[in-house]
């Protein structure tokens, strides 16, 4: 059986299969990115904290979707159903946020116990 | 698989003779060939008792209630137990019934006929999904037995969190394991549609049943794991107090409602569009004509399924802020069209058809004038301004028993009186399925009508007790389900005597194109001898009727 | 206008914004019945027509026709429009109270509803004045309920942890029914209570005569009403059972130990300063969390209080 080359990753009978190489490659952007998530929570940087966490999980989300569950050499189908997925994943959350956030105002101050810290 | 490319011979086009020895039912025989079995027609049947004993159930319950409110004050039961058959009613009923329903009773049996395959996409699966089924039934009951519950089958928090009623914690494992039984039973149906199509079957030339299967299987696999979560949260709520639904812990009890009904809306669309489907088969049939408005039908199935993650807010327009109920309504006349578009398409089906007013079609019929009843009353309640004055009323329960009951079971009953000879292959009386479909319809009309006047002039839902004034409304719709429940009698007497007293079924009884016809009733193990060549499935013309053997053969 | 008895489908008309309300009800209502007689004449008539039976042979139809199936689309897409307008507008109208509206707090627990009115008063009905805007803000003490009268076609859950608003003005004195719309358990059915609409001239004059139970009821009596409606009853207990603060029962006269060491006999002058300042004398063994009731009750209200907690009699 002859193996996956950086220039033809097409093994006869077998189809696609993603070079070791590029696996590699990928866990060890994933490693580094999950060392900078926890990294940056030593820093206080307010809000912007939520910002940067949720951008560094979509990036490792999209590279699990397209690496690891080989979305970028699939037909295109896949990829649409994996993304209205995400957005109705957005549209629920969104809505929701958007009638709590509008009725935000009218929650009784002190009404539940403090957490204690 | 290899499908073939050879074409069915005329022989055995002509008048397919069952072999009594090879048809599913007989094709092996003790209790454990059942449970066991990977064959997708056999599995039908498994969920079509499974299912008919959930509505039995489910019925008691409803009768036991209506009973309760034929008088004000204490009838036969105290309130705790009253607020546990309406809760126990709806839970039955939404998920061990109508949810799987259609699509798992009629679907699982049909679908890879009418695709002249031999099974479903994954045999396998489609046996776990029933399995779960039967776990999660067991589960419910259990709930029942353990220490019963009276949230409503909407399981509301904080009430839900907080109520001190044993039965919640099993009831909600039980409909997370349900959730599963439905999400593998719509994966397996979008695979089977995707990639088991015979040879010159495209999308377009696909039966509208199958349109309909494969956009409620769309929704199954999207919106039930929202359910699942939301039951999972509950759960945690329960046993951990986890805070997220309950104020006093800082969470917020009407994000529970946003999780509830964005599965629970969907959901109401599994339960209508296969019901669709199957107006759709039998009004084109029992027209003797063919369908019209083809690729209407077929978009309108998968618009409504895209519309209807759009709209759960308006369950909750007396709880939401302003903003959120102006969206909510203003999408929710969306969805509306899509299903008028339907209606309309069937009338002009049958404009200039030969009408033949067999069971099925005295079904499908009272679908379509009580869907339209129960679809109109919808707009009421999408209007802003009405829905405040009609929300939590009996103007709702009626409405959603028009288009569950009126719409949904009546559709059930059609596909099951459509589909029964290719089941059983045996026919019914004429008679009693004429006996049966009156005095459900009619006693179905006496029960719910009146509910959309009592809930109007103000009778709120879910009570035990009411003012005197609301009596004569209440024993009139308490008279009207005991006609129901004698109807539904009359329809299992009639159907059950068939299995032994019937005439046999011809493989097309009713002259019918889509290809579950063009095999014996019932069918062989394996469907077909050879994999048909897909035709236009409402092209009628290739049928005549013999009158020896009482159905349609080849002309 | 003024529609004093229920026609066959809808309440009377309690409010003003009843009749706006309605309107939207009789826009969906008529096109919904003519679309269910167009709907239902057609089903009939092809039956009748188009059946099977001897000498009949069907004419020819053709199975698409684009521009009919843009046609009932279209319409009826138009029709939705209109009619989500007209329920948008009145909602609109609706979720805005006015300015300067009378403002009654309403609190929903399982199974009853409270009223506490600006004065201080609180009631199990809800009085009003016709004529008046009345805005009432709700909260739950429990479960979520919702308040609903069917007259005045108004209807808002009520939610614990949070406040909900919702707003009406009378138009005819009388009595309305009032129900509990969102379940919430056992005598769901029994969270009843009612609006009374007095003239203007009369509202004040209930007002005054109702806040002044105490002139009604001998002082004890009024004394229990308020320590079951005014917040005393969730933290002291009446029956010996231990609670966030010390029980009532048999505390009159009795020597209580303090927190700063010091004791002091529980007489009239000790309850009065309890409840005015409760952070003056601290029962030994409770946290400091009573708040204080200054300007919250009247001098005769803690003086019925102390009338009550003396019928309580039994070991502390």
């Amino acid at each position: 059986m002859t193996h996956p080359t950086a220039a033809s990753s097409h093994v006869p009978g077998v189809g696609h299969v993603v070079p070791i190489r590029t696996l590699l490659g990928v866990l060890a952007t994933l490693l580094v990115l999950t060392i900078a998530t926890v990294a940056i929570t030593l820093f206080d940087l307010g809000s912007f904290n939520i910002v940067l966490a949720l951008t560094i999980a979509f990036v490792k989300g999209a590279l699990v979707l397209l690496y690891f569950m080989h979305l970028r050499w699939d037909r295109p189908f896949h990829a649409i159903v994996i993304v209205s997925a995400v957005l109705f994943v957005t549209l629920f959350i969104g809505v929701a946020l958007l009638d709590t956030l509008q009725y935000h105002p009218d929650v009784i101050p002190g009404y539940a116990p403090a957490l204690k810290r | 698989m290899s499908s073939s490319k050879t074409t069915v011979g005329a022989e055995q086009r002509a008048a397919p003779q069952a072999d009594a020895r090879d048809d599913y039912l007989r094709h092996s025989r003790g209790i454990l060939s059942w449970i066991f079995t990977l064959d997708h027609k056999r599995i039908g049947v498994l969920y079509l008792v499974s299912i008919l004993s959930a509505f039995f159930l489910g019925g008691t319950f409803a009768v036991l209630l209506r009973t309760e409110l034929i008088g004000p004050g204490k009838t036969i039961v105290d309130p705790d137990t009253y607020n546990q058959f309406f809760t126990l009613h709806g839970a039955v009923m939404i998920f061990l019934f109508i949810i799987p329903g259609i699509p798992a009773a009629l679907g699982n049996f049909t679908l890879p006929l009418m695709l002249g395959a031999k099974d479903v996409a994954f045999p396998r699966l489609n046996l776990l999904s029933w399995w779960l089924w039967i776990t999660g039934a067991l589960l419910s009951v259990a709930s029942i037995l353990i220490g019963a519950i009276d949230t409503g089958w909407t399981f509301y928090t904080p009430y839900s969190t907080t109520t001190a009623q044993k039965g919640v914690l099993p009831i909600v494992i039980g409909v997370f394991i349900l959730g599963f039984s439905s999400i593998f039973t719509g994966l397996n149906f979008i695979v089977t549609v995707h990639k088991l199509r015979p040879k010159g079957m495209t999308w377009f030339r696909m039966p509208l049943f199958l349109w309909a299967i494969y956009s409620t299987a769309v929704i199954q696999v999207l919106a039930t794991p929202v359910l699942g979560i939301t039951v999972a949260l509950l759960a945690a709520e329960r046993l951990m107090g986890i805070g997220i639904f309950d104020a006093g812990l800082g969470g917020d009890p009407v994000l529970f409602q946003h999780f509830f009904w964005f599965y629970s809306h969907p959901a109401v669309y599994i339960m209508i569009l296969p019901a669709m489907g199957v107006i759709s088969e039998v009004i084109a049939v029992f027209s003797r004509k063919h369908i019209f408005g083809y690729r209407f039908i077929a978009m309108s199935s998968v618009a409504i399924a895209i519309l209807s993650f759009l709209v759960w807010g308006h369950h909750m327009f007396t709880s939401m802020s302003p903003l959120a109920n102006t969206l909510f309504s203003a999408l929710t006349f969306s969805v509306s069209i899509p299903s008028a578009i339907k209606v309309f398409n069937w009338l002009a089906t049958m404009y200039k058809g030969t009408i033949q007013l067999r069971t099925p079609m005295l079904y499908a019929l009272a679908f379509i004038f009580l869907f339209t009843i129960g679809g109109l009353t919808g707009l009421f309640l999408g209007m802003l301004a009405v829905d405040v004055h009609l929300h939590d009323t009996y103007f709702v329960v009626a409405h959603f028993h028009y288009v569950m009951f009126g719409g949904t079971v009546m559709a059930f009953l059609a596909g099951l009186h459509y589909w029964w000879p290719k089941m059983t292959g045996k026919m019914y009386s004429e008679l009693a399925g004429r006996w049966g479909f009156w005095l459900v319809f009619v006693g179905f009309q006496v029960t719910f009508f009146i509910q959309f006047i009592m809930g109007s002039r103000g009778m709120p839902r879910r009570y035990y007790d009411y003012l005197p004034e609301f009596q004569i409304y209440h024993q009139i719709s308490s008279i009207g389900s005991y006609l129901t429940a004698v109807g539904f009698f009359v329809v299992a007497g009639c159907l059950a005597r068939s299995l032994v007293r019937g005439v046999p079924a011809p493989a097309n009884p009713w002259g019918a194109n889509s290809l579950e016809w063009w095999t014996p009733s019932p069918p062989p193990h394996d469907n077909f001898a050879e994999t048909p060549e897909a035709d236009d499935p409402y092209d009628f013309s290739k049928w005549t009727l013999d009158p020896g053997t009482g159905g349609y053969v080849r002309s | 206008m003024i529609v004093p008895v229920a026609t066959v489908w809808l309440p009377q008309r309690g409010s003003t914004f009843a009749q706006d309300v309605d309107f939207s009800w009789d826009l969906v209502f008529w096109t919904s019945a003519f679309f269910f007689a167009l709907i239902t004449f057609l089903l009939l008539w092809f039956v009748l027509r188009y059946r099977e039976r001897p000498g009949y042979v069907a004419g020819s139809a053709t199975d698409h026709h684009t521009g009919l199936e843009i046609f009932w689309s279209v319409v009826p897409t138009l029709i939705v429009v209109g009619l989500f307008w007209s329920g948008y507008r009145t909602y609109l109208d609706m979720a805005t109270p006015p300015a300067g509206a009378y403002e009654v707090q309403v609190t929903g627990q399982k199974w009853n509803w409270l009223f506490s009115y600006p004065n201080g008063y609180v009631d199990g009905q809800l009085h009003v004045p016709e004529d008046t805007p009345v805005r009432l803000v709700m909260t739950s003490q429990d479960v979520i309920h919702a308040f609903f009268v069917p007259a005045f076609r108004i209807k808002r859950d009520v939610i614990p942890g949070r406040y909900s608003q919702v707003w009406f003005e009378a138009i005819d004195p009388g009595t309305y029914d009032v129900f509990c719309a969102e379940y919430c358990g056992t005598s769901h059915s029994a969270m009843l209570t009612k609006v009374v609409v007095h003239e203007r001239a009369d509202f004040d004059r209930w007002l005054a005569e109702a806040s002044d139970f105490l002139s009604r009821m001998p002082p004890a009596e009024a004394g229990a009403l308020l320590y079951a409606q005014r917040g005393c009853k969730q933290c002291h207990s009446v029956d010996g059972a231990s609670g966030i603060g010390p029980t009532f029962r048999g505390i009159y006269g009795h020597d209580q130990r303090l927190a700063s060491g010091a004791s002091a006999r529980v007489d009239e002058n000790y309850i009065r300063e309890s409840i005015l300042a409760p952070q003056a004398k601290v029962a030994l063994g409770y946290e400091p969390v009573m708040p204080a009731y200054q300007g919250r009750l009247r001098d005769e209200e803690i003086g019925a209080i102390v009338e009550y907690i003396k019928t309580l009699e039994g070991t502390p």
